[in-house]
């Protein structure tokens, strides 16, 4: 199988203001997101980062899709260094998280045009792409209202097809079907399937393990920034669920029993 | 390069397309225009009021001071009613009459024979009046100036511009234009500049970071300095306008505010090329700096606080540089920026430009700005700053 990302060793470490230590409630200046992470994605494959809140998830999304750099360590997308090309790196990958908003201002249509635009991407293949995806989710009904006029659900849909309008071979999803209805949450969950069917590779974080247990081929899971597991999904869930064996390494990492 | 212009389109959509945004740049400068034009025609009025009609009551009055009682376009009515002090007192209390003079009996052989070294009293004149009657008032001033000149006519020996036909002061239109504008401009062309780009760009890559949505732009293959160099030119382009908005109602309302005297013809296509090049590089480094403020500060709230001592620096420039209508000749001056903007629009309007600081000033801003995209760049670059940690 062909390594696509390869994650090696990432450490990350945030200085806190006085305003987080009190909230914290600790004397430390700096804490550590990602401690010395390492794993790897293989081409056609969606692997999903399971961990607590402040695990270290969304930082180590954000180290890969270069929107922060990492203290140490390496991180390779399609073999390209992303401290040394990160904009090489950004063509390749597409990312999309709640932090990632829209401006209101403006329509579905426009931000598509504007986005590929960005991107680079050939007129006609541009709007080829754009109405299979304004179809697919859609976006057609409600494509020249501004995205401040949109529902939570129509705004994330939005949001997905942006973050995809160049057709990157790596997909980074952080938590997609948060705040979503249940009947987008599935339209988003079949257009995972159907990516991994076209031969992309999902990275996914998530709290929802059915989310998981339908989507992934490998989980990681992160407790403190560190890698506690990282098998196939098959190999993980043998004999137990997977919240069953979370909850295990849970326990041991914690040292108290979660009730 | 293109990715520029991609981000410059869309800032320029959102800011000419939005009712909001389009009100915030055109109201100034009709307000400045509407505003001034009514000072204007108040000042006007209150220079030439429209009351000519005037009731006057004298007593022993000297023949020889008869004709101070005559103006042109005025109609002067003694009215010869014999009413007692104090009827006449209360009509001018009630405005039913203007002027009450009293001079004293004989009052012009006294004058004429009055020597101060007797230490006697001078002889006096009586005048009562009504200030809070417009005509009243008008016509007070003009008798007491008239009676104030006479006084200091009969004891002066030679007389200073006697003619009153005569235009004595021989300076051109144009001349007094510029000396005004060169006197004015400058100081109120930089409020309007800065005010101009400060609407604009505390709120540019402040408001997205408080709205999310920069890292939606920041994860697009587009270079940072592509980003800076493209939210600079349509933050400068969206302040150019607004600025010259004020700048167009300020220079359509001078004539109004500043008389009829007032003429534009003084400057040629040269010194407005000039004039243009300076505004459009003045936008661009308050443009600039205003955006590094901007992205700098955590809410849009946070830049416009921050942006506030950077707006008392040029208004401290531009002011004590207000009335001044000589540039300086010290071309080592022309580096400091703001300073050097203000001198070479002195220099400009008041048609004295060193061409030589003019470059220095120019090439100067030039720098700063690229050290500004420069920085900017940088900024965009880090994480600490971008996502507020």
């Amino acid at each position: 199988m062909e390594e696509i990302l390869i994650v090696k060793d990432l450490k990350k470490t945030f200085k806190l203001t006085a305003k987080q230590r009190k909230i914290n409630k600790t004397n430390d200046l700096y804490k550590i997101a990602v401690d010395g992470l390492s794993f790897k994605a293989y081409k056609g494959e969606i692997y999903g980062l399971l961990g607590p809140n402040g695990a270290g998830k969304t930082t180590t999304l954000r180290i890969i899709s270069t929107l922060i750099k990492a203290d140490s360590g390496d991180v390779f997308v399609d073999g390209i260094d992303i401290a040394k090309n990160p904009d090489m790196v950004r063509q390749k990958i597409g990312f999309l998280t709640s932090e990632l908003k829209l401006e209101d201002f403006f329509t579905p249509n426009y931000l598509y045009d504007y986005f590929s635009a960005l991107h680079k991407i050939e007129k006609t293949l541009s709007e080829q792409r754009k109405n299979y995806l304004f179809k697919k989710f859609g976006i057609e009904d409600f494509k020249e209202v501004k995205i401040g006029d949109l529902s939570t659900g129509m705004k994330q849909k939005v949001s997905l097809v942006i973050s995809i309008v160049h057709d990157p071979e790596i997909i980074i999803f952080d938590e997609p079907t948060n705040g979503l209805d249940v009947i987008t949450a599935k339209s988003v969950t079949d257009f995972l399937i159907e990516l991994k069917k076209e031969g992309k590779t999902i990275i996914l974080s998530t709290h929802i393990f059915s989310l998981v247990e339908k989507l992934c081929d490998r989980v990681g899971i992160i407790f403190d920034g560190r890698m506690i597991k990282d098998d196939s999904l098959t190999n993980l869930t043998k004999e137990k669920s997977l919240e069953d064996v979370f909850f295990e390494l849970y326990d041991e990492r914690i040292g108290e029993k979660y009730e | 390069m293109s990715n520029i212009w991609t981000i410059v389109k869309k800032e320029l959509k959102r800011f000419f397309t939005d009712p909001r945004m389009i009100i915030g740049l055109v109201l100034p400068g009709v307000l400045i225009f509407v505003i001034y034009n009514l000072m204007g025609n108040i000042s006007m009025e209150k220079i030439a009021p429209t009351i000519t009609d005037f009731t006057v009551y004298v007593e022993n009055e000297p023949t020889e001071f008869q004709s101070f009682l005559n103006k042109d376009g005025w109609n002067i009515n003694k009215n010869k009613e014999n009413l007692s002090k104090d009827k006449i007192i209360d009509k001018i209390k009630d405005k039913e009459a203007d002027l009450y003079i009293i001079y004293e009996e004989d009052f012009y052989q006294k004058m004429l024979a009055y020597d101060i070294d007797t230490g006697k009293m001078a002889p006096n004149i009586e005048i009562y009046y009504n200030s809070t009657s417009e005509s009243s008032n008008l016509f007070y001033s003009y008798y007491l100036e008239i009676l104030n000149q006479y006084e200091s006519n009969i004891s002066n020996k030679f007389d200073i511009n006697r003619d009153l036909d005569i235009k004595y002061d021989v300076a051109k239109k144009e001349d007094t234009t510029i000396q005004i504008i060169s006197m004015m401009l400058p100081f109120l062309l930089m409020a309007f500049l800065f005010s101009g780009a400060m609407g604009v760009c505390s709120e540019s890559v402040a408001g997205e970071k408080e709205r999310g949505t920069i890292a939606t732009l920041l994860i697009t293959p587009t270079k940072r300095s592509h980003i800076a160099i493209g939210k600079i030119l349509s933050l400068g382009i969206t302040s150019l306008v607004s600025a010259l908005v004020s700048f167009l109602g300020l220079m359509l309302s001078l004539p109004k505010l500043m008389g009829t005297d007032f003429s534009f013809q003084a400057y040629g296509l040269s010194t407005i090329l000039l004039m243009l090049v300076l505004i459009v590089m003045t936008v661009l480094l308050f443009t600039t700096l205003l955006t590094i403020v901007s992205t700098f500060a955590k809410s849009v709230k946070e830049a416009t606080s921050y942006a506030i001592p950077l707006m008392m620096i040029v208004l401290l420039v531009g002011i004590t540089n207000f009335m001044s209508t000589t540039a300086t000749s010290n071309k080592l001056l022309y580096i400091i920026p703001i300073y050097n903007i203000v001198q070479c629009l002195i220099g400009v309007f008041s048609i004295t430009i060193d061409p030589v600081s003019f470059l220095i000033c120019i090439t100067s801003n030039i720098v700063y700005i690229g050290l500004g995209v420069f920085l900017l760049t940088k900024m965009f670059n880090n994480e600490r700053v971008i996502f507020n940690r």
